[in-house]
């Protein structure tokens, strides 16, 4: 009954305040966002939230900051199970399974339902878009999207007589050039290693995704009950990661993610496989000439996506939906997006902010930064299963077992998938 | 002889340690005064600096989370003293039904850690609309199991004689409670004050879920912006905001050193 009268009242508002009332209704948003990279990022977010909030006075938003990607995820769902769900937030592209399975979220190809949002939606990069899917739905939307790539020290290139212009594509020749990139001292220790591929943590299996898909194959899919550990296309990348070793051209045992760019910068690695996200990072601090390729792939080139997207939580008024749908399409908006990109070297994720002049300037600034665009038609899901955190910890204990050399790589592999089956067969 | 040898074994194997244990913290230290290209790079005449700090300080508003974490930790400090002491006092003072039950049930709580219960104090929180308040953060920790368990275990130990001299010179309970267990308990108050301020002062789960804006929050959701994994992390820069959040807590320390060792002792001895 109340509801009926709010909705008449409405009604003769709308009828009294003409089309603007009618149009728009005014919604609350709170907007949780997680940090994943250096300060200023927190300024921009806000910044932009702001810009929405002036361009729309009929709604309200609320930019919270909520710690990384786990705990953001954590509060976001902590939230919602007490009935106080925030309307929007950026969490990891790879929790869609997890967050469909606690029905926190909508799927947002539901309420992007008119032709010109259908059209919105398809207008970003399918490399992007791969790991937003269930069941035939959208539900996330891309936004801080980033992919790992392969720097070189084009001085140690050419110190060691190979073309600076022309990194490896492929393992045999990163195994190779490797070889003549790794300098040792009088005594035979090793100064400069050939490369450094991060194989510890979820960053090691992140990169890991990258040498699987350039055999080509993939470590899981879009049903979220799949888990792919033991294939031939794995048991490849662990040899490579071990003959990488073997052959003197990585640094034996377990390599942490958290370090690497500072291996590189202080020159103990000739190159790196890390993520886009060190762009700027890498451009600010390296005192040598560096250049970015393609990882180096088995078959083909390869590469996995990782990162945020937008997700639009269930348990709110349909105003509210489509408020945030809006924050989200302003977000994402070429200037916006070209903005976010700059400032912290997320991949914009739709072409149209490539166009952009200030984005063009970017990329003639640091031509590098268009690598990782080149590479995304390449590029595959992360990941990505129902029961996530402890699914990965079996495919992350598999590749640390490999690389700290206490198992074969099959050994390791089935026993991975031994236990990721255990889990996932109630999800089939 | 032996036991100059024993004197001279002890004393290498104490700074050893010591020097073990100080080594993250020269760490921090090194780092957090010199630019990043020196944060793995020890070279004695590295230039110092104090950017690290002004960039740290201006990354997040540090001087509204310093007074919110104040103002948390005066809030949970107090209300434990007050709770705490009048609970505990009770269980030793008074021979009531239920006693020995309802203890064991104060006991029981010890065993139940507090982020099971995130999501169910975060409904009730919200139905009471204290979301997003320094009151919110405070309001589960206000009183503690450990707390009445550690005083009661005090009181205990005061002697019955002390309590029935004050009784014959006429004070009532109050007074007895005033006068005679709390200043016999006073080592145990101030261990348990610097447990409590430590842990407030490190607690970050609870308070970054419970709360959304900088209004309210505490010193730790600052200084989680800079674990910025995703883009490698600028150790000098992390160093200095750690450094710059620990600070109050270390130089209170230096300052109360002497009294903090004194009452331990005592607490000890007894």
């Amino acid at each position: 009954m109340t509801l009926r009268n709010n909705t008449a009242l409405a009604l003769v508002a709308g009828g009294l305040f003409g089309l603007q009332g009618a149009a728009v209704s005014a919604a609350d948003l709170e907007f949780y966002f997680p940090v994943g990279v250096n300060a200023p990022a927190v300024e921009t977010i806000q910044a932009l939230t702001d810009e929405w909030a002036a361009a729309n006075p009929q709604h309200n938003v609320k930019a919270v900051y909520a710690g990384n990607y786990e705990e953001t995820t954590t509060k976001a769902l902590t939230a919602a199970a007490a009935g106080d769900p925030p309307q929007v937030a950026v969490l990891l592209a790879i929790d869609i399974f997890t967050l469909i399975e606690e029905g926190a979220v909508l799927p947002i190809s539901d309420i992007a339902d008119s032709p010109e949002e259908q059209e919105w939606l398809a207008g970003f990069y399918d490399g992007f878009m791969n790991d937003t899917k269930f069941d035939g739905k959208i539900y996330s939307v891309p936004f801080q999207r980033s992919t790992p790539v392969f720097y070189y020290n084009k001085d140690a290139f050419r110190e060691a007589g190979l073309d600076p212009e022309a990194p490896p594509k492929t393992w045999a020749e990163m195994i190779e050039m490797g070889k003549t990139l790794t300098k040792r001292d009088a005594n035979g220790n090793v100064t400069q290693w050939g490369t450094r591929i991060p194989t510890l943590g979820l960053g090691g299996a992140w990169l890991f995704g990258g040498l699987v898909v350039s055999k080509g194959d993939v470590l899981s899919t879009e049903t979220g009950t799949e888990a792919r550990i033991n294939t031939p296309a794995t048991i490849a990348s662990l040899e490579f990661l071990q003959q990488l070793s073997a052959e003197g051209v990585m640094a034996p045992g377990g390599i942490s993610w958290g370090d690497t760019p500072k291996a590189f910068l202080e020159g103990q690695t000739a190159s790196m496989w890390t993520s886009t996200g060190n762009l700027a990072f890498v451009n600010e601090n390296a005192t040598f000439d560096w250049g970015v390729g393609f990882l180096p792939g088995g078959d083909g080139p390869g590469a996995p996506v990782g990162g945020g997207n937008f997700y639009i939580f269930s348990n709110t008024t349909p105003e509210e939906q489509e408020a945030a749908l809006d924050f989200i399409k302003f977000m994402t908006s070429a200037d916006a997006a070209a903005r976010w990109s700059i400032a912290t070297g997320y991949v914009a994720p739709r072409p149209d902010t490539w166009e952009t002049p200030v984005m063009k300037e970017y990329a003639e600034r640091l031509p590098q930064a268009l690598v990782a665009l080149d590479q995304l038609p390449h590029a595959e899901r992360e990941f990505a299963t129902f029961q996530r955190a402890k699914v990965t910890q079996y495919l992350v204990e598999a590749i640390e077992g490999v690389v700290t050399g206490s198992k074969s790589a099959a050994d390791a592999v089935t026993e991975a998938q031994e236990k990721a089956d255990a889990v996932l067969k109630d999800y089939r | 002889m032996t036991r100059d040898l024993n004197r001279i074994l002890i004393g290498t194997l104490a700074l050893v340690l010591a020097g073990l244990w100080g080594l993250p913290f020269a760490y921090s230290v090194w780092t957090a005064f010199h630019p990043e290209i020196y944060a793995a790079n020890f070279k004695w005449n590295a230039p110092i600096t104090f950017g690290n700090f002004v960039e740290a300080w201006n990354s997040a508003p540090f001087a509204l989370y310093f007074v919110n974490t104040l103002i948390l930790i005066t809030i949970v400090l107090v209300a434990n003293f007050v709770l705490c002491t009048l609970v505990a006092y009770a269980f030793v003072r008074y021979r009531f039904r239920w006693a020995g039950f309802l203890f064991g049930l104060v006991m029981v709580q010890l065993l139940i850690s507090p982020e099971i219960l995130i999501v169910e104090n975060y409904r009730t929180l919200s139905q009471i609309g204290l979301t997003d308040t320094i009151i919110g953060i405070a309001l589960p920790y206000l009183t503690s199991a450990f707390g009445i368990f550690l005083l009661r275990q005090t009181f205990l130990t005061v002697p019955k004689s002390l309590d029935e001299a004050a009784q014959i010179e006429g004070a009532g309970a109050w007074r007895v409670l005033w006068t005679v267990y709390v200043p016999l308990a006073r080592p145990i108050y101030l261990a348990y004050g610097l447990v409590m301020i430590s842990f407030h002062w490190n607690n970050f789960l609870w308070p970054l879920i419970i709360t959304n804006s900088p209004e309210v929050r505490p010193v730790t959701v600052g200084l989680s912006v800079f674990a910025t994994v995703e883009s490698g992390i600028e150790w000098s820069l992390v160093n200095a905001a750690t450094l710059m959040t620990t600070a109050p807590l270390i130089i209170a320390f230096i300052i109360f050193q002497r009294q903090f060792v004194a009452n331990f002792m005592r607490a000890g001895i007894k």
